[in-house]
């Protein structure tokens, strides 16, 4: 009798499958800082970000652009070094349950990753198409730019690259070498930001204005593609997800 | 781990544990696809998706279906041949309206103030529908690219006519005769304006009169079977489980 009542205490003091909670804060987290980004572009882009020698647009933008740099590089340091630093070294042998606690935890990530990827290659950037077309474009460091290419790409690359990293150094499932498409959904967005520099010297070089289909733009293309990437991992998951409940589904 | 214990108390548990990933994985689908094929479309037929200057007869409904079925063509790939899901053409076009949309409304109308009856987007969901409902009845990857791509290309104009129609009647504005797109285009001046970039209704297709929107969205389905095919290839690729091995 004892030993059962220790069983049940054990069984409720076990952590949930799915933590909830961590889950509604890794989506809202992002959708209220970007509602915040947004209404500091609404503010400060018209008002502060029109004109890239005024006084104000070093004020408002490019002082952004520095905390944001540094913002950056120091969150994906602490975040990608705690992942790594609390990784499991006998990750080959932990019980099924926990195997399915941190897919439940992986997934976490992936969905924080949807979400980063929405913002960052969907709202974010055909933003940039209509404020570039409205607003003729004076440096590369525009108000559009600012949030979209040095904000929005490098948050989602934080978060896909934690996620590889949380699956690649918990889960058994991905021990055996590295998910080629795994890597394609995270690389193939990442590049995105180097490619950047393609598009900041054709505008420079050759056209200021902005026409969104230019050929200019399809290295943009080419490695948005890359996140179809997320199909593999969506495959791999399901068949160990299936492995781990097999038996209990028949 | 031991193979004997299990991952679950009991069989009601794992099948909540498995309808809970259903929700993750949806969700995560819907909008990392959302993200691809937005900036996919955005960037090759998105200027014709944006402004309703840009919707003429000939490369509105030639370019957008081409450059439109590639993301439903490669998530089919995925959802029908290894999980007999049949929307996957439907899933990856929300996904796309729901980006434009939100957009739309909250960039070109609330931070640059386009009118929103300037700036919505097309519609594709009949062509979606068609492609997964041949898909699911047919069962053949040919013939959905064949007569799926088709219609796809085909039903594109006629799926956005009645919302298009009203600014396609024409006017009369300082003695010249023009659209009522033409008109909110010259009202709202972009750096995209099509007679800025020289992009009207050029080419020989006027020779058939009225026959342009028919013509060209004929040629449409006929590119879009192919591109079916490729992206087809693409998303099987894209689905591939392997691993690559250290050496």
């Amino acid at each position: 009798m004892a030993a059962t009542t220790e069983s049940v205490k054990a069984d409720a003091a076990e952590a949930p499958l799915l933590n909830k909670r961590n889950l509604v804060f890794a989506v809202a987290i992002y959708c209220v800082f970007y509602a915040w980004v947004r209404w500091y572009e609404g503010v400060y882009g018209w008002s502060a970000g029109l004109d890239s020698f005024a006084p104000e647009f070093e004020t408002y933008w490019m002082n952004f652009l520095y905390i944001e740099f540094v913002l950056e590089v120091s969150t994906a340091g602490i975040l990608w070094g705690y992942i790594w630093k609390t990784r499991d070294r006998k990750v080959m042998s932990i019980t099924p349950r926990e195997e399915l606690r941190r897919h439940f935890t992986h997934w976490i990530w992936l969905v924080a990753y949807s979400v980063a990827i929405y913002f960052g290659a969907s709202y974010f950037t055909e933003q940039d198409g209509t404020w570039h077309q409205t607003i003729v474009r004076d440096t590369d460091f525009t108000p559009s730019h600012v949030i979209e290419f040095y904000l929005s790409y490098p948050v989602y690359i934080i978060t896909g690259g934690a996620s590889l990293l949380y699956a690649k150094t918990r889960l058994p499932t991905y021990q055996n070498g590295m998910s080629l498409q795994y890597m394609v959904a995270v690389v193939g967005p990442f590049m995105i930001l180097p490619n950047v520099g393609l598009n900041e010297w054709g505008h420079t070089f050759w056209f200021m204005e902005e026409l969104f289909v230019a050929p200019l733009h399809y290295g943009f293309v080419f490695f948005g593609w890359a996140a179809l990437g997320a199909l593999g991992v969506l495959n791999i998951e399901c068949q160990a997800i299936a492995k781990l409940l097999k038996k209990d589904l028949a | 781990m031991s193979a004997s214990q299990s991952a679950v108390r009991s069989r009601a548990e794992a099948v909540k544990v498995s309808r809970t990933f259903d929700w993750l994985i949806l969700f995560t689908l819907f909008f990392v696809i959302l993200g691809g094929y937005h900036v996919h479309f955005m960037l090759t037929g998105g200027d014709w998706d944006f402004w309703t200057d840009w919707k003429d007869r000939r490369l509105w409904v030639t370019v957008l279906p081409i450059v439109g079925i590639t993301f439903p063509a490669a998530v089919q790939s995925v959802l029908w041949w290894r999980y007999r899901l049949p929307f996957g053409a439907v899933v990856a076009v929300l996904g796309l309206l729901f980006g434009e949309w939100v957009n739309r409304y909250f960039n070109f109308w609330g931070w640059t103030y386009f009118p929103v009856n300037f700036v919505f987007p097309s519609n594709f969901m009949p062509g979606a529908i068609v492609l997964d409902v041949i898909l699911m009845l047919s069962n053949s990857m040919q013939l959905t690219a064949v007569l799926g791509g088709l219609g796809y290309g085909l039903l594109f104009y006629p799926g956005n006519w009645p919302i298009i129609a009203p600014l396609h009647v024409p006017v009369e504005y300082n003695g010249m005769m023009m659209t009522l797109a033409d008109l909110q285009g010259y009202h709202y001046v972009r750096t995209g304006t099509p007679e800025y970039i020289r992009m009207v209704e050029k080419g020989t297709l006027r020779t058939f009169g009225k026959d342009v929107a028919p013509v060209s969205a004929f040629f449409s389905g006929f590119v879009s079977i192919i591109i079916y095919f490729l992206w087809h290839f693409f998303g099987k690729w894209f689905g591939s489980t392997a691993f690559t091995q250290s050496t």
